[in-house]
């Protein structure tokens, strides 16, 4: 079950990558983001970045380990986005 | 100086809302599948890059060929988006930047086929098919036994006709092309008193490999023959 937050970033995700195929109900909120799991890759990490600093406000270092650690999963960038995100 | 005979060994073409009953080699849907290319991949491809990329898989089913893509206007659409945000202060797309480039359609093409064989993107100011024909003949005269060719192009944005561009028709065209076997093409002098063309685009390509018109390019005062 995902929070209204997941789920906002789950057509965020699906938008700006423009996943073709891909529903919200596919995204699995607790699995790999990148490389496993959605199967993302290192431009579409650029791109969610960029999304999150225009929709949420929020500026991530690119090669720092704490940004690896939020866009592991969902769930860890919905926690990032509900801590970070300027109202 | 002696010139490497060209072969025409076979072909495929992209023109959307076209139909010739009798020509399989000949796709008119608007959108093509892509098939060639995984979804995560394909998803980062225009039109003329699924198109493409579906050609080059038919004409290369082993990836073991040399590939040349022409376009003379490239991604406009991408380019121009990626300029205006620059304009208005945005940050530019990452993955736009990424795809906008020359060699995006290769590039894509080459990660979801697995060929390592050299890959080239050129533009040649209208001159693209002749441009196409020199590569093919020099990879030929260096030992390649076949090659293929792409040419594909999209309108250019209505916001950028103020360059006095050209009218660009959407479509894509893809030839295996050799030295033995096949039709020969064979080149010659534009005749003077010849009516006068446009520079050939993908699908002046495609009419001439249909066989319904001729094919010139004005900018090298040539003109194409395909032995029937």
């Amino acid at each position: 079950m995902s929070t209204p937050l997941e789920h906002e970033l789950k057509q965020l995700i699906i938008e700006t990558l423009e996943l073709e195929d891909t529903t919200p109900e596919d995204i699995d909120p607790d699995a790999p983001l990148f490389v496993e799991g959605l199967g993302l890759d290192s431009i579409d990490a650029l791109e969610l970045g960029l999304a999150l600093q225009k929709t949420y406000g929020i500026q991530l270092e690119a090669e720092s380990e704490e940004t690896r650690r939020h866009f592991e999963s969902l769930r860890s960038l919905a926690a990032l986005v509900e801590a970070r995100r300027a109202d | 100086m002696t010139s490497v005979p060209l072969t025409l060994q076979d072909w495929r073409v992209w023109w959307p809302g076209q139909t010739r009953p009798d020509e399989p080699r000949l796709t008119g849907e608007e959108n093509p599948a892509g098939k060639a290319v995984p979804a995560m991949l394909r998803r980062r491809l225009n039109l003329p890059g699924r198109a493409v990329s579906d050609m080059l898989d038919a004409l290369d089913p082993e990836a073991s060929r040399v590939l040349v893509h022409a376009s003379r206007h490239g991604d406009g659409e991408r380019t121009l988006q990626m300029l205006e945000a620059l304009t208005d202060g945005q940050p530019v797309s990452p993955a736009r930047f990424g795809l906008s480039v020359h060699n995006a359609i290769l590039g894509v093409h080459s990660i979801a086929s697995g060929n390592r064989r050299s890959q080239q993107a050129l533009a040649a100011s209208g001159s693209e098919l002749a441009a196409l024909f020199s590569e093919a003949r020099g990879y030929l005269a260096t030992g390649e036994r076949s090659i293929v060719v792409a040419f594909s192009d999209a309108p250019v944005p209505s916001r950028f006709r103020g360059a006095d561009t050209p009218e660009v028709e959407l479509a894509a065209v893809a030839m295996r092309l050799g030295s033995d076997t096949g039709q020969v093409i064979t080149d010659e002098p534009l005749a003077p008193t010849a009516a006068p063309c446009r520079a050939p685009q993908p699908v002046d390509v495609i009419r001439w490999l249909l066989g319904e018109a001729p094919l010139s390019c004005p900018a090298r005062r040539l003109s194409w023959r395909l032995a029937p």
